[in-house]
């Protein structure tokens, strides 16, 4: 059975490695582009929002190119995603495609229905070949997220513009071809140390001195909403490469290994991350007492975080329409007056063009850097 | 048990329902929880062009219009009232939820309006529960200090009157006499349409010569208030419609034809639309639907889809999907009305033609 599944940042390479590693032949969709957005915009649901637009692109390419079943994430809501895979289903059987949906629901505080679709999918191979599958996969993922962390700081500091992404690239491209879990360990260490050499970085990540052009101490500015918006850049117009070509370190508390912490390993596992989960909970508290779906309580708890660790700014991706983020966007502006952090919240979809994005991006930078220049740096980074 | 998050409100103090969102499901409920803990309550005013403008400048752009209103209504109540009722209705009914924003609408409302009287927030939460309902009401009474034995005689007074709002619903009563009969007190009727059919389902359409018969489907609120649907349902009574809306569906019928999907909807509303479509399509209760949907309402973008591909695909019935928010002129409303239900019309006098569903996708 060829399989395919829906991009959503890096997270294509780990999939592709657990599902070949499950003996399944992989058909993975070209990534997100102009194109595959026009398709998904004319099948989806006018009002559905961004994300479910470009998945029914990746879709349509991958079926073209032979795949015959796809792996989708469900959900129990509110969120829409929780029912993207039925409506996904839905367009792409009236436009004529055969396809099987295999939708992996989120297990409710155990792995147990999660592992028993896996094995459903490998053909039932035996429990210890899938889990092996998964800590491949894992590693992986583990490593991609260190090359995201290591080009957001070398990305500022970089002299040659783009020279940081051009190592960064080189090595996910080595890292998908790593064949084994100490490969991908060894990989996965070469390649932050090279990224940040790019840029002219020890290890440490402490810059030598400013290149030119760029303010130093440089910016930092904490990037919180949705999980899709944040992890794809194309979806959110590559908002972390202009904000690190404008001298601004973007910080993200949630790179997709964190998701998978979060909502596919069950707690008991891991005490620190549910720590964390209090933690926001509590920083969020006094603007919003209640979970309200996808990640609108985490954007709230970490801009309060974000200003704690004494970040410059704070901006906020959402996609237009995405209603855990409309709550969190209609109480960011009261805490970001309270602490006296500026706050930008931007609802991206389709529509959106990249002149006004960049304008409204290095106005907010101007802010910044102004605000930093009155005020001096801000004690606390 | 005196606590610190206690509110003291005297007896006959005056608590504000703001009349916007699921106050169009459970009013009667409020009205005798809130009356039985010896409290009066004031309604705010029917939703106008002004109530939304007040709401429109408060809430933020990306919000919908129906919490726009509701910012509209907390903000006629604010001076008028010794409290404003913002309970958190997480869920009312196992396994679902209402929607994100009516999980942070407590909270947004605190902190986007300024000058609040104190506000009644107690969560309802059916989902891992049965009884929503009386759990919350409990809470409110202990909330405002009352003893146990008053929270259950509130919260059985006020399920009553619940009750009958519902069974008269479903029987085919418009809001206003529902919410009337079911909880006297109701001073100023809304202005409303005229009760579709009296009695339970109407029969299966036949052909002949029979007034055409809109599926009116989309949350309570949407359909309920006329200041949000600018006069929809007088509008299409005019049009000369009979009307079945999807309130009309019994809370059995509801879960009865969402038990038969292969993944529940987990919106208590888009369960009810998705299943008021479905069931009047099967009986052939209707001539067309029209779906009342916000605009950037999430939930019915992905339900409204679900139904509306459905239908196409099994029935030629027409399915018009009616955006509306703050912009919508009434105009333009009126002539996507009649355009319509003269096709209805047209098609009932020639029912031997086959036609093509029509699916109507237009902002309006």
């Amino acid at each position: 059975m060829r399989v395919t599944f829906p991009h959503m940042g890096n997270l294509w390479i780990i999939v592709k490695t657990l599902l070949e590693d499950l003996g399944l032949e992989v058909i993975v969709p070209p990534l997100p582009n102009r194109r595959s957005l026009d398709v998904g915009v004319r099948h989806a649901p006018e009002f559905a929002c961004f994300p479910l637009k470009l998945n029914i692109g990746d879709f349509v390419g991958a079926l073209d190119r032979g795949a015959e079943a796809i792996v989708m994430a469900g959900g129990i809501g509110p969120c829409r995603f929780g029912h993207y895979a039925q409506v996904e289903a839905q367009v792409l059987h009236d436009l004529g495609y055969d396809a099987e949906m295999v939708i992996l629901e989120p297990p409710r505080g155990h792995l147990d229905g999660l592992l028993a679709k896996i094995r459903r999918l490998s053909g039932g191979k035996p429990l210890t070949r899938v889990w092996r599958a998964i800590r491949f996969g894992w590693e992986k993922l583990v490593a991609l997220d260190d090359f995201d962390r290591a080009l957001t700081r070398a990305r500022p500091v970089e002299r040659l513009t783009g020279s940081a992404a051009r190592a960064h690239r080189a090595a996910a491209a080595r890292l998908a071809d790593a064949d084994g879990v100490w490969a991908t360990r060894r990989v996965g260490g070469e390649g932050v140390r090279e990224i940040l050499r790019a840029a002219g970085l020890e290890e440490s990540g402490r810059p030598g001195e400013p290149s030119r052009g760029k303010p130093f101490p440089r910016l930092r500015v904490g990037l919180v909403g949705e999980l899709f918006m944040v992890a794809e850049p194309f979806a959110n117009q590559e908002l972390e490469r202009r904000l690190g070509e404008m001298g601004v370190e973007v910080l993200r508390p949630l790179y997709l290994s964190d998701w998978v912490r979060t909502h596919l390993i069950p707690r008991v596992f891991q005490p620190g991350r549910r720590r964390r989960a209090s933690e926001i909970k509590r920083a969020a508290r006094p603007y919003l007492g209640h979970f309200v779906g996808g990640e609108g309580l985490d954007s709230v708890g970490e801009t309060i975080l974000f200003d704690r660790q004494g970040c410059d700014g704070v901006i906020h991706v959402a996609p237009f329409t995405c209603m855990p983020e409309i709550v969190a966007a209609s109480l960011l502006p009261e805490a970001g007056r309270d602490l006296g952090l500026p706050v930008l919240s931007l609802f991206l979809d389709e529509h959106t063009a990249e002149g006004g994005l960049t304008t409204r991006l290095e106005a907010f930078v101007d802010l910044l850097g102004r605000r930093r220049a009155v005020g001096g740096a801000r004690e606390k980074w | 048990m005196a606590m610190a998050w206690q509110l003291r409100l005297k007896d006959g103090a005056v608590v504000g329902l703001p009349r916007a969102l699921l106050f169009y499901e459970l009013y009667p409920f409020w009205r005798g929880l809130l009356e039985a803990l010896g409290l009066r309550v004031a309604v705010s005013t029917a939703t106008s062009p002004k109530v939304i403008e007040a709401g429109t400048r408060q809430a933020m752009d990306e919000a919908c219009l129906p919490v726009k209103s509701f910012y509209g209504h907390v903000m006629v109540l604010r001076d008028r009232v010794d409290a404003v009722f913002l309970p958190r209705l997480v869920s009312l009914s196992p396994g679902t939820y209402t929607c994100p924003k009516m999980l942070g609408l407590p909270d947004m409302v605190r902190q986007n309006l300024r000058g609040l009287p104190p506000a009644i927030v107690v969560d309802f939460d059916a989902r891992l529960r049965r009884r929503s309902l009386e759990e919350g009401g409990e809470s409110v009474a202990c909330r405002l200090g009352r003893s146990r034995g008053q929270a259950r005689e509130a919260v059985s007074r006020g399920l009553e009157a619940l009750r009958t709002f519902r069974g008269s619903l479903e029987a085919g009563r418009s809001f206003e006499e529902a919410a009337s009969g079911a909880a006297p007190g109701w001073k100023t009727p809304l202005e409303g349409w005229k009760a579709p059919a009296a009695g339970g389902h109407p029969a299966p359409t036949r052909p002949g010569p029979r007034r055409p018969r809109v599926g009116l489907v989309g949350h309570a609120y949407n359909l309920f208030d006329p200041g949000v649907n600018l006069g929809l349902g007088r509008k299409l009574a005019a049009l000369g419609c009979d009307l079945v809306t999807s309130e009309q569906l019994s809370e059995e019928e509801v879960q009865t034809e969402s038990a038969a999907l292969p993944k529940e909807i987990f919106w208590s509303s888009g369960r009810r639309i998705l299943a008021a479509v479905t069931r009047f399509r099967r009986r052939e209760l209707v001539d067309g639907f029209i779906h009342v949907v916000s605009f950037g309402c999430g939930p019915d973008s992905m339900v409204g889809e679900i139904a509306e591909r459905e239908t196409r695909r099994s029935s030629n019935l027409p399915y018009m999907a009616l955006t509306i928010d703050e912009h919508t002129a009434e105009a333009g409303l009126l002539t996507r009305l009649e355009a319509f239900t003269d096709m209805l019309a047209r098609r009932r006098a020639r029912p031997e033609t086959p036609e093509g569903s029509v699916a109507a996708e237009v902002t309006a």
